[in-house]
């Protein structure tokens, strides 16, 4: 089966997106922003629609293009109005999910492509993604070398990390651009519904397991990769989507995690008095 | 690095008002700070201390007026030499950073911690850390830490760089009362050790009455500044806080949390954005 080259292309997107996913959660949930990559997500079933709408062969590029206009559109709100968080994110993630399937359903057979978009398929990951995620991954990995300190400080503190002479709102944007690039290239791999999964399950996994942020980093890219491979071939065997797949096998692993840092955590004290 | 950036005064405000969100927080702020004291910025809630300290750092806009901050107009050229202990660090207590890493986040040498050894970060790690007595948690998460610890932890983080200035903006929040004592003797032994300018932002008067070397009482303006003997005298917080105030030095060893102006104080809820009345006259610290 690993010569059918549908199932190649999906287990090198699963390789390279899912520990790419991994790495964002970690900032993503230290920052508290998974309702933001969520909402991203959501707005590119509008991009999908306005794809077909437009005669594109491919979804991806209207994808990309909503979804980076819905991330601008938050960060301006963010800064302009006196709008809550929740607020802003909950207007868009609705509105574009309204928009979407309202111009989905002027499409000829447009079950199959929303039933896609939602979950994922594994036969939807196209050469286009997979350069366009290699060209992600090869970025992320050559920037991470220089801002994973201060994109760690932003998420202690901004103020600290602006006193410490970090141009902060400019990593902010950058953060957001590669995110929402990410998560709209990873929904052709999992579907809408279940991107943020990927960018919550692997760093809550690593986070039972670590001490310091190096392993829950090193962990959550582990358990990513591992999870991504192994839910596309779970998926190939058992003839599921692959997005529940991926994420089915990354609660697994969440809930191995758990159970052991509480068995640990509860055999500490008996140890002590001993 | 211009004569004034070395020599001037630590700290200079001139004729700053402050407006957010279409109210003015600050209006007609004048002050000039030396270098080597130890300035206690006190007022009620919602005087604008915590607004003053932030518009020195450049972390909110001003709407008029200049700052120098080491001589730099330019806030962010300041920046390098300056330390800060923000009020709380909203910390998500999940994240899985150890004491080492964050402390390595803020130095240049260490700022590749992610492919470095523990103990080639400790070995990079200034004395300030033993000095407070940091090293024992190096190796503990961030968010697992007490009020006080990570009180220490952030001085540590401020002083790494060794700056000339220290910002601390109500840094014993969420402390209990014997780690305040504690917090206020270490800054007051740091300032003294290490010839720091240090600008305090403090609702405990009877600390800032015992350790400060300056006091600055605001309430929108600039209402009183001078010694802590001058200031911390019931006339003179009457004009910061209003109502009836009167200083009560408390004990910590007696009385578990009531810090600042005693009985009758109102410490509470009296938000005075906008408080007009006439500009005050330039306080310089002497």
């Amino acid at each position: 089966m690993f010569l059918e080259p549908f199932m190649q292309r999906a287990l090198l997107g699963a390789l390279i997106l899912t520990p790419l996913c991994a790495l964002l959660g970690v900032y993503v949930t230290a920052r508290r922003m998974a309702f933001f990559s969520d909402t991203v997500a959501h707005a590119s079933l509008a991009g999908v629609a306005l794809s077909f709408l437009v005669g594109l062969s491919s979804p991806t590029p209207g994808m990309l293009v909503v979804s980076l206009i819905v991330a601008g559109i938050i960060i301006w709100l963010r800064e302009r109005s006196n709008l809550s968080n929740d607020t802003i994110m909950a207007l868009l993630l609705t509105g574009s999910v309204a928009l979407g399937t309202a111009l989905l359903s002027r499409l000829h057979g447009y079950r199959a492509e929303l039933h896609r978009t939602l979950f994922g398929d594994i036969i939807a990951v196209e050469n286009t993604e997979l350069w366009l995620a290699l060209a992600l991954l090869v970025g992320v990995v050559i920037l991470s070398n220089w801002a994973l300190s201060p994109l760690s400080l932003i998420s202690v503190n901004e103020d600290l990390a602006h006193v410490s002479g970090i141009p902060v709102r400019w990593f902010n944007y950058g953060f957001v651009l590669i995110l929402t690039l990410t998560v709209t290239i990873t929904i052709r791999l999992v579907g809408i519904l279940l991107v943020g999964a990927l960018l919550v399950i692997p760093p809550a996994t690593a986070r039972q397991l670590s001490t310091n942020l190096r392993q829950e980093i090193w962990l959550a890219v582990t358990c990513g990769a591992v999870s991504g491979v192994g839910g596309v071939l779970l998926s190939h065997r058992l003839d599921i989507p692959c997005g529940p797949a991926i994420v089915l096998l990354a609660i697994v692993q969440f809930a191995v995690a758990l159970g052991w840092s509480q068995i640990r955590r509860t055999r500490r004290p008996k140890l002590a008095n001993a | 690095m211009t004569v004034a950036a070395r020599t001037g005064p630590a700290l200079d405000v001139r004729d700053v008002e402050v407006v957010l969100g279409g109210r003015t927080i600050l209006s007609h702020i004048t002050l000039s700070i030396p270098r080597g004291e130890l300035v206690a910025l006190i007022g009620p809630n919602g005087a604008g201390k915590t607004t003053l300290l932030r518009c020195c750092l450049g972390l909110l806009p001003v709407a008029s007026g200049v700052i120098q901050l080491l001589g730099e107009r330019d806030l962010r050229r300041a920046l390098p030499r300056v330390g800060y202990v923000p009020q709380r660090l909203a910390l998500d207590t999940g994240l899985a950073l150890s004491v080492r890493e964050f402390l390595a986040l803020r130095r240049s040498k260490t700022r590749n911690w992610f492919w470095r050894s523990a103990e080639d970060i400790d070995a990079a790690m200034p004395s300030v850390a033993s000095e407070l007595g940091v090293n024992a948690l190096l190796g503990k998460a961030v968010g697992s830490l007490s009020g006080g610890q990570l009180q220490r932890v952030l001085i540590a983080f401020s002083l790494l760089e060794r700056p000339e200035i220290l910002f601390l903006d109500e840094p014993t929040e969420g402390v209990d009362a014997p780690g305040e004592r504690t917090f206020y003797e270490i800054i007051s032994d740091i300032h003294r050790a290490h010839q720091l300018t240090v600008v305090l932002v403090s609702h405990d008067l009877s600390m800032v009455h015992r350790h400060a070397s300056w006091v600055v009482a605001l309430n929108g303006r600039v209402c009183c500044a001078g010694k802590p003997d001058d200031i911390i005298r019931e006339d003179a917080l009457r004009e910061a806080y209003g109502l009836h105030v009167a200083p009560y030095h408390h004990d910590h060893h007696h009385h578990s949390h009531s810090h600042g102006p005693g009985p009758g104080h109102d410490h509470g809820h009296r938000h005075e954005h906008g408080a007009s009345g006439p500009p005050s006259p330039p306080s310089h610290v002497p």
